[in-house]
């Protein structure tokens, strides 16, 4: 039981951490004249997430992380988006994981990524047409260096949590 | 034992998007510009011939206004929310002009005739 609750709450707060930066990220505008452009910073959640919990978990921290921050987008176009690109993102990086370890999780979060545009273009093509596809490009240029760098970010809370387990190791003993 | 292949695996994707992109950024060899609202044709220009106008497209209750000035075609004002259409400026590459939340498109158009269903 206490397992049981101790992972529960764990769950809801990366949930609440994601849901944070999705929101905060939401008020920066897209400085580039492309649509879908963006950092992800969520990601930084999700990747880790990724190779600290299991798919079926991390798949509950993405969809409810994308049905709460629809509300406030508001708007339910924004939350298909999110939606493709998001649960593309995780299939990938779920796969990727049993390939690479976290030393390589930067990879995992770049092709992560480009996936999540690549799902965006997908349902930007049923809105707006094939002309779309045009922008595929772009985003995969901007999937790696946002990915990079959400990787890069993951990496660094990653390596700090372990310090500080070995350190709290250390003054148990 | 350190991998080689997930490098390349971001190399060859990132040069792909390179590459794809100075390709797009290229102008089409056409003068025929489209404008396209949920992938109905409403209005079909050769730029070559157009006079300076100006056109409203609906959507909703939104209003976007395209602006045509001494050849060219852009985006002057759109009633959405990101104004990602305005800050593309001109249309000049194969990348079309795109106001997603209006369902509108601006593009340089693939056939090159100025058929019969032109508005
Ligand atoms: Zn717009």
């Amino acid at each position: 039981m206490y397992l049981k609750t101790r992972k529960l709450t764990e769950l809801a707060l990366l949930t609440a951490v994601a849901l944070i930066i999705f929101v905060v990220e939401l008020q920066i505008p897209n400085p580039f004249p492309i649509p879908g452009v963006k950092l992800g910073l969520a990601n930084i959640v999700t990747v880790y997430a990724v190779y600290h919990y299991r798919a079926g978990e991390v798949l509950l921290i993405v969809v409810v992380r994308i049905l709460l921050g629809s509300f406030f987008s508001g708007s339910i176009m924004t939350m298909m988006y999110s939606m493709a690109g998001g649960l593309l993102c995780l299939i990938g990086m779920l796969l990727l994981k049993r390939l690479l370890s976290e030393k390589y999780i930067w990879v995992c979060s770049v092709i992560g990524a480009v996936l999540h545009n690549i799902g965006q273009i997908a349902v930007a093509c049923f809105v707006a047409g094939r002309g779309m596809l045009l922008y595929l490009p772009f985003l995969l240029v901007s999937g790696c260096l946002a990915g990079a760098f959400t990787g890069v970010c993951a990496q660094l809370l990653i390596k700090r949590r372990l310090s500080r387990q070995t350190d709290r190791d250390k003054s148990g003993q | 034992m350190r991998k080689i292949w997930p490098f390349m695996l971001v190399g060859a994707v990132l040069l792909l998007g390179i590459a794809g992109s100075a390709l797009v950024l290229q102008r089409p060899d056409t003068n025929i510009v489209e404008i396209v609202q949920d992938g109905n044709v409403l209005h079909r220009l050769n730029l070559a011939e157009t006079e300076d106008q100006i056109i409203e497209v609906e959507y909703d209750g939104r209003i976007n206004t395209i602006e045509i000035s001494d050849h060219r075609i852009h985006m002057l004002e759109a009633e959405c929310p990101d104004k990602t259409c305005v800050g593309m400026g001109w249309l000049d590459s194969a990348a079309p002009i795109v106001c997603l939340p209006n369902h509108l498109v601006i593009q340089f158009s693939d056939s090159d005739a100025l058929d019969a269903a032109a508005g």
